[in-house]
């Protein structure tokens, strides 16, 4: 062969390369970018995930730290506009101080408007380690010494709210992603293996779904949370807790899946798989596993905010998660009380990432319904 | 049908029944007879055409040659390469592995057949895979030589089977039935999912690569057009039953069953000018589910007595090669194809 026929051929290759490897992903990639929902509900749970996973960074105060007297300080402003009128480019906040009503003895907050500290951006205070191995005292922003800055209010205990919301999403998310993990794991393989093969297995593992499904789930939840020994170490409690929520929501996922099996397992491909010999393992893994996917992905992600919301209803409850781990609805324990509710409303607001985190997981869902099935309509 | 007649697959009174499930409990009411009572055999490098009208057991004939269904009942004889003849009707899944190499099955959708996962190179390699006979470079190259068989371009080996069109995705099926080398193909109406543009040129290429690589076929289909221009012998089927098997030239020009001649005046003729008179069937299809006593075809047979009601005809070579199940084979004079 030739100089000129090698390179002929290179440039075909490449350019066969570029116009023939669109594989499943890329198609999938391809619509889903179309889908604005989906792509803001994908950058809503980004950014949780970010400020979850380096919430020391974004914290500006120790959220282990307590300051007994700073207890249910309310949010902070953040001014650009000082009392005379006067604009700084930099923000600040104003010393918060605290005066006990004479007659009702309720704490009033004002702030001390001669005291201005400047917000300050890529700061060195408390000491934290990046990824739990890197100690660094770097954080995105904070004040000088002897200044606050609690964007959220801070809770019973003086502890800053919004760097505690932060990192209560690692619990919040970790939790809800293993227990979907653990979930879907159980109910696609049990789905794929009661649509397969039907007959009796079918109708055994069908029935245990309902028997399973027929439990009273908030009872047994509570239940099977409260004989949990509060005497073992967290790592035990979020593992059982993640068992706990995949228990009973497995169900739904094995029975859709169960339902698609169904339908692929009469279709000629599976057949043509069949009459070429291939083994009911290859044609689990390679032909069905692979096409009820797109499914299994949706459902996935309308998991996850289900357990969000489980565990935060739970842990509101005080039967959840235990301190020392917070999540968001533990966050929200101290606001069961009508009282400190109707005195100090601030402490609700890690239900605005609940919200965040439900709403984004849903739109991705449906973005990704939409998505994944690449072959509908081309 | 002497063993030394070159007979390639025999099948002897082959039944294939599904029950009918019902109720909480899924008890079996009742049974649909698919097929029931199949004769016939395929010789070696011949095309049977097995013709029929929708809903008479064709396709499950088809499927249970191959074992994808576990007949009821019957025999199902398979001459293998080594000339050794083994009965594989009640063969386990793993017994009929080897076996699956050269026995393979060409699908009638080309969109369901083809798994929307796979590109076409995991698609005609499967069988290779599957049967540990080329992997890698080596499936590669096999692939493209296949592809190159069957009309594609082995470019277009990475692309997905949404990519191709009707009669492309049918080669892709036939390159992948033909990628282990098989000695007999099931082809279940292969073309009647395709435009009649298109359904030229996939039966050419089946007779070319039927005729060049020595190929057997059962060629299912329910339009006799079809079956004429490909088939050495033509078998008839009938709500689970096969009425007459012959040459395919003695079936059209002289069937001796009765239905067989209602299927042939429903072919058009080639010449405009040529009148026939077509013989329009009463009534339904028989149930499979309660099929008639007798012989099953009585109700619309316009030439049926009261013996036909009563007793069920056996399939018989009422002439030298040419098989029958009718009372009356011997008396009715019935009339074949015209022009």
């Amino acid at each position: 062969m030739n100089e000129k026929g090698l390179t002929g051929n290179a440039v075909a290759g490449v350019l066969e390369e570029k116009e023939q490897h669109e594989s499943y992903f890329q198609l999938v990639w391809q619509r889903f970018k179309k889908s604005k929902p989906a792509i803001i509900g994908g950058l809503m749970i980004i950014m949780l995930a970010i400020l979850a996973a380096f919430s020391d960074f974004f914290s500006p105060t120790d959220p282990l730290q307590l300051d007994l007297p700073a207890s249910f300080t309310p949010p902070q402003r953040v001014h650009f506009v000082d009392s005379e009128g006067k604009f700084h480019l930099r923000p600040f906040t104003y010393l918060q101080v605290v005066e006990l009503d004479p007659t009702t003895y309720a704490p009033q907050w004002t702030e001390d408007e001669s005291q201005r500290y400047p917000l300050k951006f890529f700061v060195k205070s408390w000491e934290w380690k990046l990824l739990g191995l890197i100690p660094t005292r770097w954080h995105l922003f904070g004040v000088e010494e002897g200044g606050t800055v609690y964007l959220l209010g801070s809770d019973k205990f003086g502890r800053d709210l919004w760097s505690r919301a932060c990192r209560a999403g690692r619990i919040s998310m970790t939790l809800s992603l293993f227990a979907t993990f653990i979930s879907v794991s159980v109910g696609s393989v049990l789905g794929v293996v009661s649509g397969y093969y039907g007959g009796w297995i079918d109708t055994v593992l069908q029935r245990f779904v309902e028997f399973v499904q027929s439990f009273p789930q908030l009872p047994l939840w509570m239940a099977l949370a409260a004989v949990i020994p509060r005497t073992w170490d967290s790592l035990r409690i979020f593992v059982i807790m993640a068992i706990i929520f995949a228990l009973l929501s497995w169900t739904v996922l094995a029975r859709e899946v169960r339902g698609k099996v169904m339908a692929f397992r009469e279709t000629d491909f599976i057949l043509a798989a069949k009459e070429m010999g291939a083994s009911d393992l290859r044609i689990i893994f390679r032909h069905l596993y692979p096409n009820s996917l797109s499914h299994i992905i949706v459902i996935l992600t309308l998991t996850i905010p289900q357990i969000i919301l489980t565990e935060a209803f739970l842990s509101f409850l005080g039967i959840g998660i235990q301190p020392p781990l917070t999540s968001w609805g533990l966050l929200m324990h101290d606001a069961q009380n009508l009282q400190t509710l109707g005195t100090h409303p601030w402490i609700m607001s890690p239900v605005v990432f609940i919200i965040i985190a439900v709403l984004g997981f849903n739109f991705l869902g449906d973005g990704l319904r939409d998505a994944a099935d690449p072959y509908s309509i081309v | 049908m002497d063993a030394n007649d070159n007979i390639i697959l025999e099948v002897k009174d082959l039944k294939q029944y599904f029950p009918i499930h019902t109720g909480f409990l899924q008890r079996a009411v009742g049974y649909v007879r698919a097929v029931d009572g199949v004769s016939l055999f395929i010789r070696e490098n011949e095309v049977l055409g097995l013709v029929g009208e929708s809903g008479c057991g064709k396709t499950t004939t088809g499927r249970t040659i191959l074992r994808l269904y576990d007949p009821t009942a019957g025999e199902i004889w398979y001459r293998k390469g080594n000339g050794e003849r083994v009965e594989i009707s009640r063969f386990s899944q793993k017994e009929m592995k080897p076996l699956r190499r050269e026995m393979r099955m060409i699908f009638q959708d080309p969109f369901s057949s083809l798994n929307p996962r796979l590109t076409v190179k995991d698609i005609i390699g499967e069988p290779l895979a599957i049967h540990g006979v080329a992997r890698g470079k080596a499936m590669e190259d096999r692939v493209a030589e296949l592809m190159r068989a069957v009309g594609l371009d082995p470019a277009y080996m990475r692309r997905y089977p949404h990519e191709f069109s009707g009669g492309q995705r049918q080669r892709i099926g036939l390159a992948r039935t033909l990628s282990l080398s098989p000695r007999l193909i099931v082809a279940d109406e292969p073309v009647s999912a395709l435009d009649v543009s298109i359904q030229a040129q996939v039966l050419n290429l089946l007779q070319q690569l039927q005729e060049r690589l020595g190929l057997t076929l059962l060629f299912i289909a329910h339009d006799l057009s079809v079956v004429e221009h490909v088939s050495d012998r033509i078998a008839v089927m009938y709500v689970g039953k096969i009425v007459e098997m012959a040459e395919t030239e003695e079936v059209l020009r002289h069937p001796l069953h009765p239905y067989a001649e209602a299927l042939i005046s429903a072919v058009p003729p080639a010449d405009p000018d040529i009148r026939l008179d077509r013989i329009v069937l009463e009534g339904e299809v028989a149930s499979p589910v309660h099929p008639p006593a007798g012989c099953i075809f009585h109700p619309r047979c316009r030439y049926a007595e009261n013996v036909c009601s009563q007793e069920e005809p056996q399939l018989i070579e009422a002439e030298p090669d040419h098989y029958v199940s009718c009372h009356f084979a011997a008396e009715l004079s019935l009339q074949g194809i015209v022009g």
